[in-house]
């Protein structure tokens, strides 16, 4: 479970990042647009990003998912093949 | 690639045309070009009698747009035929994040972009890379975020600075094609 964990953190401070807010900001299930008033581009920033730092390709196609950080993470793990 | 072929591949034209020659390409990974800088370069055209060496030191917002008209090259070039930049499309400097400034470069300066193509998503290149003067390395790029979009999809610029302020964010509006107003 830690590590888990600690990629969910990691995954959080990425998308801060790119948002450019501060970590603790960013809540589970903020909507990136809405909340964060993110465009389309920074969805697919934080898809690049999410390929450099966890060599995980998320198909274009899932860009709309990647809409807070929870589902943004559930995606990735998806992907990823990362256990529950 | 010599300037008549860049500036066949490329939207930018003088004075903000930043890349000379290209010397070596891999398509779809890797590039590298050249631009050389003379005394006679528009950005010094305001100096003065009294100006000083460091008044000569080339802008970093100019050396990241050539670096990004370096990085456009290689993804356009690595880009499909159908892919490559037509009437109907715009070039878009969207941002560049970890841009470390490691030292100028001054007239007489050739200096040479080493540009690395990360990844590219739905029409967005991140390139990443180096930008040296001689033997000294002057910039570092974590990434550089560029975007092709349809012309009729882009809004008019805003008038006013449209950058978000983070300190490792270069605003889009150092752009010459206008920032990032992708509806």
């Amino acid at each position: 479970m830690s590590g888990d964990n600690e990629r969910y953190e990691q995954l959080r401070e990425i998308i801060a990042e790119v948002l450019e807010i501060e970590t603790d900001e960013l809540t589970d299930t903020g909507d990136f647009a809405e909340e964060y008033q993110a465009d389309s581009l920074r969805a697919i920033e934080i898809l690049a990003r999410i390929d450099k730092e966890f060599k995980v390709e998320i198909p274009q196609s899932e860009l709309p998912e990647l809409r807070n950080l929870k589902a943004t993470y559930d995606a990735v793990a998806r992907h990823a093949g990362w256990q529950d | 690639m010599n300037a008549a072929e860049i500036r066949a591949a490329l939207p930018q034209r003088h004075p903000l045309l930043l890349v000379d020659r290209v010397t070596s390409l891999e398509p779809g990974v890797a590039i590298e070009t050249v631009k050389a800088i003379t005394a006679t370069e528009p950005c010094y055209a305001h100096l003065g009698d009294d100006a000083t060496v460091e008044d000569y030191a080339y802008p970093a917002s100019l050396l990241i747009e050539s670096f990004g008209q370096s990085a456009a090259l290689l993804w356009l070039d690595g880009s499909a035929p159908s892919h490559r930049l037509t009437d109907d499309a715009l070039l878009l400097f969207v941002g560049a994040r970890e841009y470390t400034v490691e030292g100028r470069a001054y007239p007489g300066d050739v200096v040479r972009h080493v540009v690395r193509l990360e990844r590219v998503v739905a029409d967005t290149a991140f390139a990443t890379g180096e930008s040296w003067a001689g033997e000294r390395r002057i910039a570092t790029v974590g990434s550089l975020i560029a975007a092709r979009r349809p012309r009729a999809t882009v809004a008019e610029p805003a008038p006013g600075p449209t950058g978000t302020g983070a300190d490792r964010t270069i605003p889009a509006n150092t752009s010459a094609q206008g920032g990032r107003h992708v509806r």
